[in-house]
């Protein structure tokens, strides 16, 4: 590790009602990886999106290779050489490779862009991170991983001196995060500074050498990679040790009666021929890869996309399930894997967000009883431990893990008895997360069944009951919770693909 | 998580508003000092004559820009309503009763057919109103037979209707209006029409994966503008008597100008009748001074443009900056 190129001291930024940074220091050295950790809400992006000028800070100082700065925009910190690569990729589909790593920067020559120049130095970016992409192919026919090379090689075309990623594994398949650490440990070599922003636990003690942990907008502590375990920096983030086995036997009766039956469902190539039980009481884990099929799935038992064939039978009845309003109405509720898109209405108060699938119970005639609104939503705040100054906040100042609680106080409000969960940890902290899965078991307890749709291997088995796994559109295998192992559950969700 | 304190009385009122009231209050002391006898009852009248149709027009262009929407057709709309139901009333003696019906009726069908198109053909709004502003106009001049119509006079038997705008020396229009802001915004607060309408602007997916049906709201309130601009026609009419057909696109301007400005967001999800009603006085106090001060009806289109302009924009760098 070398001197520090980048400090940043005592920032200080609020927004209406929340204090977001809260005299948070941080700083990274020539030639190292320091992950950023927190739990969601901590402030981390925050943190990040004032070192990049895409927010204003309120005071505190940045120091970078020696001078004092402060960017206006994302594209002064660019060229100045502090990059983000973010979690959303910002790439344009239907440019070529080169034209995107170029874009608004493109060689010239005389008035018209100077393409071989373009692909040639797209080339070169290419060899130095030593990976191999055609930089006259379309971005669209790349994969995520492809994808996000590239957003690299656009980050060191700027000559980044230090290059931040924000979550950069979370579409990643477990090749591709091989090849990203590959490239990130090259960097390093080059004695560039890398922030290295992740919720994965396992990936941190790997790859990085330092770790920062913010919490509710403050500054934590500096660690060690080397000399730290997981449990120490968990603890620094929540301030309390959480460790939970896998599940090891089914809490689901024997006899328990089959609340929702699947049979044949046909949805597009995504979904082809899926038949599946759940029974009362039971978390059904829907395990695979990204773009097995298993949102396009829920979206069709629910009605928010159309399918083509296939009948769905609730509690022995058949019913017809057109539009998300008829699930809801059959008591199926949908917790979506992206919340601030289809999840929330984020304008809204969380009173609003709350009662939003069930409006009808909460009026006398046309008109909203806004007491009895605000009494239920007050009430499930509490039960769910939402952190918000009151229940008439807009769900926009809330942090991830509180908006998730919103969505599923709106099913609970709804007293829906068939929950899907699609990713319901997905970009929530530690803590948070542990709440969701006592919530889920505290739901099934009563009776409920939930679907539980997930990408992470220790989630599916730590919750379920029985572990459906899909692969390409089409469902692969159906294992109890006795027998099911990383191994086995990775073997059917690859089986197609390798094969 | 530190809450940063707002003045109360600010936050109850909102800044938008305190500062749309001062500005129509400069702009009514200005008139007076550049117009000699603008300051008395005479021109509050006059301006409030144009705040009785203009009002309901933008009472009603709230509720379709709440949903993310817009309406071009409601001031041809407008002149369609006062044109059918006058020319029926003119030429086969219907009472007058039924006529003020009739109008309403012609608002809540156009309402109708933009909604539906809006929300189960999934047309973009700009263009379905576009195409209805024409449909408005045409309808209205083949069934006139492209005359104009004027409306009873106050001494004729039918004249009873024009009590409605003024009874003796009360201005029953104003008060009208003002009823019926404070049922609309009733129904935009406390009403499930009104939150759906408000949320689906806001983030139309989220609600439609929350159940809701939210095709048949977004058609209700196209709806709810159109019975809205029926009764704009009557206002209209009893207002300024005669009625031709082929226009009527000023208004659309001014009313979506009064809407915006009072804080209703062009992209949806926020609205704001207290807003409105202000932003409509305001427009209405524009116009009765910029005749005051003899200029021409020309010089307030292009004031009321740049209002457009001037609102849209400081809407949209508002949610840049939240953002």
């Amino acid at each position: 590790m070398g001197e520090v190129i980048l400090e940043m001291k005592e920032i200080d930024k609020s927004f209406p009602g929340v204090h977001a940074l809260d005299h948070v220091s941080f700083d990274v050295k020539c030639g190292e990886v320091h992950a950023l950790m927190g739990e969601n809400g901590a402030g981390k992006s925050t943190l990040m999106k004032v070192l990049t000028g895409i927010y204003s800070k309120d005071s505190g100082s940045i120091i970078f290779d020696g001078k004092e700065i402060e960017f206006h925009s994302t594209r002064e910190a660019q060229e100045a050489g502090i990059v983000i690569v973010h979690q959303e990729l910002n790439m344009i589909g239907d440019l070529t490779v080169a034209q995107n790593i170029f874009i608004g920067r493109e060689p010239k020559k005389g008035f018209r862009i100077d393409d071989k120049k373009m692909i040639e130095d797209s080339k070169a970016l290419f060899d130095r991170l030593k990976i191999h992409i055609d930089p006259t192919e379309k971005m669209s026919e790349l994969t995520v991983g492809k994808q996000q090379m590239c957003e690299i090689a656009k980050a060191i075309s700027h000559n980044a001196k230090v290059i931040i990623f924000d979550e950069p594994s979370a579409a990643l398949t477990e090749k591709e995060i091989e090849d990203l650490f590959a490239i990130i440990r090259d960097l390093r070599s080059q004695n560039l500074g890398i922030v290295y922003i992740s919720h994965r636990m396992d990936e941190i003690k790997v790859i990085t050498d330092r770790v920062s942990v913010m919490r509710d907008g403050t500054y934590v502590g500096t660690l060690i990679t080397e000399d730290c375990t997981k449990e120490d920096i968990i603890n620094m983030m929540v301030g309390r040790v959480i460790y939970e086995k896998p599940k090891e036997k089914s809490l689901v009766a024997k006899d328990a009666p089959v609340v929702l039956k699947v049979e044949h469902l046909n949805a597009g190539h995504m979904v082809q021929d899926i038949s599946f039980e759940l029974k009362k009481g039971e978390i059904l884990g829907f395990s695979g890869l990204m773009g097995a099929g298993r949102t396009e799935t829920a979206r069709a038992i629910f009605g928010a996309d159309p399918k083509q064939s296939g009948e769905i039978y609730i509690n022995g009845k058949k019913v017809e399930i057109n539009s998300p309003e008829d699930a809801v109405k059959n008591g199926i509720g949908y917790l979506s894997e992206d919340r601030r898109r289809y999840g929330v209405v984020v304008q809204k108060t969380i009173i609003e967000n709350s009662t939003l699938a069930c409006l009808e119970d909460y009026t006398n005639g046309a008109v909203i009883n806004k007491g009895k609104e605000k009494e239920i939503t007050e009430k499930f705040i509490k039960e769910m431990d939402t952190k918000t100054p009151s229940s008439d906040q807009l769900v926009m100042n809330l942090s991830g893990g509180n908006q998730q609680k919103v969505v599923i106080t709106k099913w609970l409000v709804k007293n829906c008895d068939i929950l899907i969960f699609d990713e319901p940890t997905r970009g929530i902290d530690v803590g948070a997360k542990s709440e969701i899965y006592k919530l889920m078991n505290a739901l099934t307890a009563e009776g409920k069944s939930i679907i539980m749709i997930s990408s992470e291997m220790n989630e599916i088995l730590r919750m379920s009951d029985r572990i459906i796994v899909m692969c390409e559109g089409k469902k692969t295998g159906e294992i109890a919770i006795e027998e099911a192992t990383q191994e086995l559950i990775m073997d059917k969700a690859t089986r197609d693909i390798v094969a | 998580m530190d809450k940063i304190k707002q003045n109360p009385i600010v936050k109850k009122l909102g800044f938008n508003r305190i500062v749309l009231v001062a500005v129509m209050l400069v702009m009514y002391f200005a008139f007076c000092a550049l117009v000699p006898g603008f300051f008395g009852s005479a021109h509050i009248l006059g301006a409030l004559n144009y705040v009785y149709f203009l009002g309901f027009l933008s009472l009603g262009v709230t509720f379709v820009i709440a949903t993310g929407g817009i309406d071009f057709s409601i001031g041809p709309v407008m002149f369609c309503c006062a044109l059918i139901s006058g020319y029926t009333l003119m030429k086969f003696g219907v009472p007058m009763i039924l006529c003020l019906i009739f109008s309403v009726l012609i608002g809540f069908c156009f309402g109708l057919w933009n909604g539906y198109l809006v929300a189960y053909w999934t047309v973009p709004p700009f263009i379905v109103s576009m195409a209805s502003m024409n449909i408005a106009k045409g309808l209205a001049a083949v069934y006139t037979k492209t005359q104009s119509v004027s409306w009873p006079r106050s001494t004729d038997p039918n004249g009873w209707f024009r009590n409605l705008v003024m009874l003796g020396k009360i201005p029953m229009g104003l008060i009208i209006f003002l009823v019926a802001a404070a049922i609309c915004s009733f129904v935009l607060n406390n009403t499930k029409f009104g939150r759906y309408i408000l949320c689906l602007g806001s983030n139309r997916e989220a609600v439609r994966l929350s159940g809701v049906n939210t095709k048949k709201w977004e058609m209700f309130a196209y709806v709810m503008c159109g019975l809205l601009v029926g009764i704009a026609a009557i206002f209209f009419v009893g207002v300024y008597t005669t009625v031709q057909p082929g226009y009527g696109d000023q208004y659309n301007n001014e009313a979506i100008a009064g809407c915006v400005m009072g804080g209703t967001s062009m992209v949806g999800g926020l609205a704001s009748i207290g807003g409105t009603v202000i932003g409509v006085l305001i427009i209405s106090l524009l116009q009765e001074g910029i005749l005051a001060l003899k200029m021409t009806k020309d010089v307030q289109l292009i004031i009321t443009g740049i209002i457009v302009i001037v609102a849209v924009y400081a809407d949209v760098s508002a949610r840049r900056r939240k953002n």
